[in-house]
């Protein structure tokens, strides 16, 4: 076992710090704090944490514009943290390449389960295996099959695409855009209604019962996830 | 291989013409020679067969003049009622234009197109009635006689010697869609007059026997047939315009008619009508203005009139004005193009025909390629000559001018007696004529020609041998003094002109001034309503007459201002107003449109928007003088210009209200969910932290997170507090709980509440002796001073330092709350008390996060609620610092009761 995971938690409520630090810390997280834009993005800098959770609204500006620019040179996982449940801004978030999001007020547990998954599959991501698994669903990306306990799904070519882009995000919400620019090409990325349609034609084929999906769940109004049960 | 096409093209007019006529009822005319040849009759009788074939027939108004075949035609069909109008206390019943409009039929029957209405009826002639008719859709058949017709007034004049004074435009006329020629043999139409079958009017009696000759008939005959087939032509030609069909089209002649104030002028028109007519040309009404030129009321309501029938007859207008009549005259008629020019042989008089001076012969001599028709002034005509208006022109000037003119050569023979000794006779003249222009500049050009005869017989009779008589020795003292009186008369002439002209343009710069006054201040006006009094009262100074502005509420008229002040009009007067801001005319006294209203309406609007109506009463006699009303158009003008200014600000000040409440609404709720959820936040994720991973956390950990929890529900508690009392506050619905309450003990308890939560700064509490009890609420008192305390911690650094002290007089217990912070920006200062205002956060580090901004108006609210107040104060200091007042008024009584 590695050292312990380093987590910079950015937000300026001393009130909010006040029970994540511990919390975290029961967690087995070593936590660094930052209030600013400015001082986050340098401490992201200096200190290479392993994980960010990210308040928007701080005192000195957006909390976008942390992702904006630490995502020019790193892709270490950040959750976002918000108290407004504007989609607009969370679909920005994560357009700009946040993996995930919390909304406030969360429980302690909730926020340590998306920030594990968060920082197992960035550890996957690295390794960028040729087989991908997920809910009991194998997935050989180079042959384009995926089997259920030996069973063979078949799939089309476009709905094999859209699980291997989803499965290979595992542990971050894709927004509708992201998922469109990547399998339907940019010229198409408020195309959503196709989404629709291979979400549901996809969750007919490979979910036990789609209308309670276990592995392709919505988040409504903002995109996709792979469910990661563990 | 080139191939060339002619394209042929409609005529814009045409089609226009065409274009206009849709949407609109068709109008046919049934037209005779004379009464008695069945226009009626054979109206009534198409009208029947029109029901046969199930149209909707309505008898508008049908005069049957008890004619028993006339009244059986009338069997069987709808007859409108008739309306009835009180006029000099009796009662008349005419056609109800407002009925007909209701009834809609598809077809009306309205009798004797140019029949006048009794004066208080909607339009002064029925053919305006029946324009409005068609206007609403409705098709309308009529009847008229020839003799009728306006442009036919001269040749009817001629040959029954009768003018007729009800007449139709020809224009009018024109326009009918189909016409009906109504013919009866003159020896047939004899024999039914004859046989008593002809009804004629009493006050047309005694021209019946001059009127009904056979060869009277058959002149009128002639031209009722030959106008039908004008008719017929015109149509055809407009249908092949329309069409865009090849024709012989007329060779471009155009005509111009000249008019003035002279009698020839309505001959003028009438003529310049016939010969457009015949030569199917356009033609065009002109008046030339000498320039400088100011002539009376009555001369210019003689050339408006001229200019109005030539319009009324399907003439082009213009006004020229130019210092060389003839020349302007020509120089008009080469740019239109004019081939005709038609003008009146009384302009100048016999004398200025002989020297070639009068102006018909100025143009025959500069003209080569017009031809110029004379037309003689119709003897029969009241002809208002020069040589009058030479009289009125003396009469123009008071008695008092006359008295100085003669005062003035009164004065020029005692300086020539006295100077007689030592200057020589011949020089006399010269003292005589400085009499001459002095009368001249003083008092005009009338005064001035009588100063100049005046003279000349005081010379003769006092210095001239034989002196004391009118008598003249020598012949050539004769030719000397005739001399003199020349020049006078010219010296007076163009001095007085000089003097008139001066007068002219002091006139227009007062305009000038007085419409610049009325812009600068209507500008300075902001509401509608004061626009209105304001344009009201500086009308009022520029026209002198009373004036009222009317502008639209609520889907009527309200008369706004009135000058002088007065709060009514009566119902014709509103009607007439209405139909003003309805149909963007003017309407009431001398327009087509309830004449009889002694107001004049003029719609007040800038392109399609109407603002209301200005009106202007008229005395009945008085005439309104044309520059004046000119005035009052750009008068209008200004006022709509102002009014749509103040209807511009009104609609963006609405707007901008609305955008403010809604900005306080948006404030109101980022704020309630952010200072909501943030606490929210904090006592979940504290909660979960310490059910979830309490066993790996230690004491202190775990103690930390149960004082947060408590901490941040206590927060939440006062937050919701402070929403619901300013909703009570708001309400109305505050209940005071009065109790005797100690301000120390509650301000101690705030202080110990402010250290509680974190405050960081020195909080001291100092309390002089003698601060009396007050009766109030302590809840309420301690949340009023918990918020100030409350946002002295918010609001300065950790270092500041905030005091609690209170004093105490016979009227008041004051409580104050200081601190040494920043202080609060001078422009803020004024809204502290404003629901949602809040200050701009100068210690970023602050513990707690911005308030919603109801602290202090919640404060208020409960001080105001105690009948006390609230005041804050800063700098209080060194430019720093703020300080709030909480003042409690104390009844005289308990000041001793500590």
């Amino acid at each position: 076992m590695s050292a312990k995971p380093r987590v910079l938690v950015v937000d300026d409520e001393p009130a909010i710090l006040r029970f994540l630090k511990p919390a975290l810390e029961a967690n087995d997280y070593e936590v660094s704090h930052s209030a600013t834009v400015a001082d986050a993005i340098k401490r992201i800098a200096a200190d290479a944490p392993d994980i960010v959770l990210l308040d928007l609204g701080l005192a000195d500006g957006d909390g976008k514009e942390v992702i904006r620019q630490v995502r020019a040179w790193s892709d270490l996982p950040i959750v976002v943290l918000s108290a407004r449940e504007r989609e607009a801004e969370k679909i920005e978030s994560l357009d700009l390449g946040a993996d995930d999001y919390v909304n406030k007020p969360f429980a302690s547990g909730e926020l340590m389960a998306r920030m594990r998954t968060a920082l197992r599959h960035r550890m996957q991501r690295n390794a960028e295996p040729a087989n991908l698994s997920v809910g009991g669903l194998d997935i050989d990306v180079l042959r384009h099959r995926v089997t259920r306990g030996g069973a063979e799904i078949k799939l089309t070519p476009k709905e094999f695409e859209l699980l291997a882009f989803m499965v290979r995000h595992a542990g971050r919400v894709v927004t509708h855009r992201q998922i469109l620019a990547a399998v339907w090409g940019p010229a198409h990325t408020s195309d959503t209604q196709y989404l629709r349609v291979y979400i549901g034609q996809l969750r007919q084929k490979i979910e036990t019962r789609a209308d309670e999906p276990q592995i392709i769940l919505t988040e409504p109004g903002i995109g996709y996830r792979i469910g990661t049960a563990d | 291989m080139p191939v060339s096409t002619v394209t042929a093209r409609a005529s814009p007019d045409a089609l226009l013409a065409l274009a206009s006529k849709e949407g609109r009822g068709r109008l046919k005319i049934f037209v005779g020679a004379a009464p008695g040849v069945g226009k009626t009759y054979a109206m009534l009788s198409a009208a029947r067969s029109e029901i046969a074939g199930g149209r909707d027939v309505v008898a508008g108004l049908i005069e049957t003049h008890g004619r028993r075949e006339t009244e059986q035609m009338l069997e069987g069909l709808e007859v409108l009622p008739r309306s009835p109008i009180v006029y000099r206390n009796r009662v008349m019943r005419e056609f109800d234009l407002d009925g007909a409009l209701k009834r809609k039929p598809a077809l009306l029957l309205v009798d004797e197109y140019a029949h006048t209405n009794v004066p208080g009826s909607r339009h002064p002639k029925r053919w305006q009635d029946i324009d409005e008719l068609l206007a609403a859709g409705i098709d309308v058949w009529t009847t008229l006689n020839i003799q009728h017709l306006e442009g036919l007034n001269d040749l009817v004049l001629k040959i029954s010697k009768i003018r007729v004074r009800e007449t139709v435009p020809d224009k009018v006329f024109d326009r009918a869609d189909e016409i009906v020629l109504v013919d009866l043999p003159p020896d047939e139409l004899l024999k039914r007059l004859a046989e008593g079958k002809v009804y004629v009017q009493d006050t047309a009696a005694r021209a019946v026997e001059s009127f009904f000759k056979p060869q009277n008939l058959t002149a009128l005959r002639e031209l009722a047939l030959r106008r039908a087939a004008e008719r017929v032509d015109a149509a055809l030609v407009e249908r092949m315009q329309a069409q865009a069909i090849e024709g012989p089209w007329a060779a471009g002649e155009r005509i111009l008619a000249c008019v003035g104030a002279d009698a020839a002028s309505p001959g003028v028109v009438r003529t310049a009508k016939r010969l457009a007519d015949l030569m199917d040309a356009p033609w065009i009404a002109v008046t030339v203005e000498r320039s400088g030129s100011n002539p009376d009321t009555a001369a210019r309501k003689r050339t408006d009139d001229a200019l109005k029938l030539a319009e009324s007859l399907g003439a082009e207008i213009h006004t020229l004005t130019a210092a060389d009549i003839p020349d302007e005259l020509l120089r008009f008629a080469r740019f239109e193009n004019v081939t005709q020019l038609v003008i009146g042989r009384s302009r100048g008089g016999p004398l200025r025909h002989l020297t070639g001076r009068a102006l018909p012969d100025r143009l025959m001599q500069r003209s080569t390629d017009i031809a110029i028709h004379l037309v003689p002034v119709q003897t029969n005509e009241t002809a208002p000559r020069r040589t009058r208006s030479l009289i009125a022109r003396l009469n123009a000037s008071s008695p008092a001018h006359f008295l100085y003119a003669s005062v003035a050569v009164a004065g020029a023979v005692i300086v020539g007696k006295l100077t007689n000794a030592f200057v020589p006779t011949t020089s006399l003249s010269v003292v005589f004529l400085m009499a001459v222009l002095f009368s001249a500049v003083k008092s005009g050009v009338g005064p001035a020609i009588f100063a100049s005869v005046l003279s000349f017989l005081a010379y003769n009779f006092f210095f001239i041998a034989p002196l004391y008589t009118f008598t003249i020795a020598e012949p050539y003292e004769l030719l000397a003094l005739i001399m003199y009186l020349v020049v006078a008369v010219v010296a007076a002439t163009l001095a007085g002109r000089l003097r008139d002209q001066a007068r002219v343009s002091a006139a227009r710069v007062r305009a000038m001034r007085r419409l610049y006054e009325f812009t600068r201040r209507l500008s300075g006006l902001a509401t509608m309503d004061d626009i209105a009094e304001g344009a009201a009262s500086e009308t009022h100074a520029s026209m002198g007459r009373p004036v009222v502005v009317l502008l639209p509420r609520a889907d009527d008229l309200i008369l706004t201002a009135a000058w002088p002040p007065d709060d009514s009009l009566d119902e014709a007067a509103m009607t007439a107003a209405r139909w003003a801001h309805q149909h963007n005319e003017a309407a009431g006294f001398e327009t087509g449109t309830l004449p009889i209203v002694p107001w004049r309406f003029l719609p007040v609007r800038t392109g399609e928007v109407g603002y209301g109506v200005i009106g202007v009463r008229y005395d009945k006699d008085a005439a309104p003088d044309p520059e004046l009303q000119a005035l009052l158009d750009t008068l209008t003008e200004q006022t709509a210009a102002a009014l749509q200014r103040a209807a511009l600000t009104r609609d963006m000040v609405s707007a901008r209200t609305a955008t403010e409440t809604e900005r306080v609404r948006n404030t109101l709720l980022a704020s309630i969910s952010h200072d909501f959820r943030t606490p929210l936040a904090s006592i979940l994720g504290s909660a979960t932290s310490l059910s979830t991973y309490g066993d790996q956390m230690d004491e202190a950990a775990r103690r930390d997170l149960l004082v947060n929890i408590r901490e941040e529900a206590e927060g939440l508690d006062e937050m919701v507090r402070n929403l619901l009392s300013i909703t009570r506050i708001e309400s109305g619905a505050l209940e005071l709980r009065r109790d005797w309450v100690d301000l120390r003990e509650i301000a101690a308890r705030v202080i110990g509440t402010a250290r509680r939560r974190g405050a960081q700064q020195s909080l001291e509490l100092h309390w002089p002796e003698g601060i009396p009890l007050i009766e109030a609420d302590a809840t309420l008192i301690e949340q009023a001073l918990g918020n100030l305390v409350g946002n002295a911690v918010t609001y300065t650094p950790p270092s500041a330092h905030i005091v609690i002290d209170a004093e105490a007089d016979s009227a008041a217990v004051r409580l104050r709350v200081t601190d040494d912070g920043p202080g609060i920006a001078p422009e803020a200062l004024p809204r502290i008390f404003e629901r949602f205002a809040r200050g701009t956060e100068t210690a970023p580090s602050s513990d707690r996060g911005q308030g919603v901004g109801l602290g202090l108006a919640i404060a208020r609210g409960i001080m105001e609620a105690h009948g006390g107040r609230i005041d804050a104060i800063s700098p209080v200091q060194a430019g720093r610092g703020t300080r709030f007042v909480l003042s409690f008024k104390v009844k005289p009584q308990e000041t001793q009761d500590t």
